[in-house]
């Protein structure tokens, strides 16, 4: 039983050593030339939108991997990457938000990468609000399956929004075909450095989210009686011994 | 011998149909809830003639999008599961009823969208240009709108008050209708081409029409 302690503790270890990390990096990294120390919201800003894509992704894949084997594991990552992903989306639109009013001037502008975040934000959001429609479990894995993988197509809108529409939210900073707009090499180990904490942070989180939804299942299938044997289990048919029972 | 797909599309499209003739809620209800929208706008914006005009396309679009979606929450609110199982019973093929139920919530539309832009017309002094090109853009968000409605009124259950959820799920997924339908209009206005537009929504219906016919079977198990 002790033994059990530290696997169920592990995610909260590593979510620790990794938030550490990140928030050491960003405070040690050099101050922009024009923002200042503002930039430094760039070391959660930019992760969080990462895991967005990376969390929903994976919805997508393994949406299409239960809609392939109907297997209810790919269902509960799916449900549980979708939420993990929710809750990073909102934290990007929110320090997008804070990061633009000192430097835009405004909370909001209606420019393409913002507006198209937060159309992906509430697509998702209604992914999470059709799971609730429900309490059949197979049910609501189908349904929730197809719009994982239609709600999908905002992922590549959501990131190339600011190539095909020239408004004020800068290009991509490190995935672009001619190199990493970030010139200084500090400020670019010190973002890499928060990428791979905040990815740690999300397997950690599913680790912890998709355990719950098993759980959850498992509660579920006892509570509607799935496991327990029936009344005429107990019963045995009767032979079919033609010199028996014959009557 | 079973009939054949175009003709269990027929039949579903005649009995949403019927149905409708019989609710009549998108011609007293869906219509004038649009209009009445439309009526609220300046009174939020300001009465300015000429800012009207120009954000009137815009405006009309927007109550196809939000209330259009309710043509279709309207139908799958008043379909039990009952009904359901008794057309999967009678070997109805599930591609066929979402292409029909799709074609319905369609023809409801393009009805919704000539009434309701005639009065954006009237109310907002918009300037009708490129009808060919605009009779297009119609029929294309019609049957956007209308596989997407479908395609989402298939996902909920309707018989738990989910159809509540069909807007919240649709409208997003929808901004590539509503981004192709306002620059069409605003390509037309400056004369520059619109094409792209028009292959973007139409690039929309097929890929919507795809997934819908292909995750009909599954949904229905559900």
């Amino acid at each position: 039983m002790q033994s059990d302690i530290p696997s169920r503790r592990w995610p909260w270890f590593a979510i620790g050593i990794a938030v550490a990390a990140s928030v050491t990096v960003a405070m040690l990294s050099p101050a922009d030339a024009v923002q200042g120390e503002l930039v430094r919201i760039m070391y959660v800003h930019v992760p969080a939108a990462w895991l967005a894509y990376l969390a929903f992704g994976v919805t997508l894949i393994a949406s299409i991997g239960y809609l392939l084997s109907r297997n209810l594991a790919w269902d509960r990552i799916a449900a549980s990457s979708a939420e993990i992903g929710v809750y990073f989306t909102g934290l990007a639109i929110v320090l997008g938000m804070i990061w633009a009013k000192p430097t835009w001037g405004v909370w909001w502008t209606w420019d393409a990468r913002l507006t198209l975040t937060a159309i992906m934000f509430f697509v998702y959001v209604g992914y999470l609000a059709l799971r609730r429609t429900t309490d059949d479990r197979r049910a609501r894995a189908n349904r929730a399956a197809v719009l994982g993988v239609v709600g999908a197509v905002q992922i590549p809108l959501v990131h190339f929004s600011v190539v095909w529409w020239r408004t004020l939210h800068q290009p991509a900073s490190i995935l672009r075909p001619d190199g990493p707009a970030i010139q200084d090499p500090i400020m670019r180990v010190a973002l890499l450095i928060a990428v791979i904490a905040f990815t740690v942070v999300y397997v950690s989180l599913m680790v912890k989210v998709a355990e719950l939804h098993r759980v959850n299942d498992a509660a579920q299938a006892a509570e509607a009686g799935e496991h327990h044997p029936v009344a005429g289990a107990s019963v045995t048919a009767p032979g079919l011994d033609p010199g028996v029972g014959n009557v | 011998m079973t009939p054949s797909f175009t003709s269990q599309v027929g039949a579903v499209v005649k009995r949403d149909l019927r149905r409708q003739r019989r609710r009549g809620d998108v011609l007293w209800i869906t219509i004038p809830f649009g209009a009445v929208a439309l009526l609220l706008m300046p009174l939020a914006v300001g009465t300015d003639a000429g800012l009207l005009q120009r954000i009137g396309p815009g405006m009309f679009w927007l109550t196809v999008m939000l209330f259009g979606v309710l043509v279709t929450v309207g139908r799958a609110s008043v379909e039990t599961q009952a009904q359901r199982d008794a057309a999967s019973l009678l070997g109805l093929d599930p591609a066929a009823g979402y292409a029909g139920r799709s074609a319905s919530a369609a023809a409801l539309l393009l009805i919704y969208e000539v009434i309701v832009g005639a009065i954006a017309v009237v109310l907002y002094d918009i300037e009708v240009i490129g009808i060919p090109w605009l009779a297009v853009t119609l029929v294309l968000v019609a049957a956007g709108l209308g596989l997407l409605a479908a395609l989402g009124a298939s996902l909920v259950n309707s018989d738990s008050g989910g159809s509540a959820l069909v807007p919240l799920l649709v409208a997003p997924l929808s901004v590539p209708l509503l981004l192709g339908a306002t620059q069409a209009y605003e390509g037309l206005r400056l004369g520059s081409s619109i094409l792209e537009w028009m292959l973007l929504m139409a690039a929309v219906v097929l890929s919507v029409a795809v997934v819908g016919v292909i995750t009909a079977r599954p949904l229905q198990e559900s």
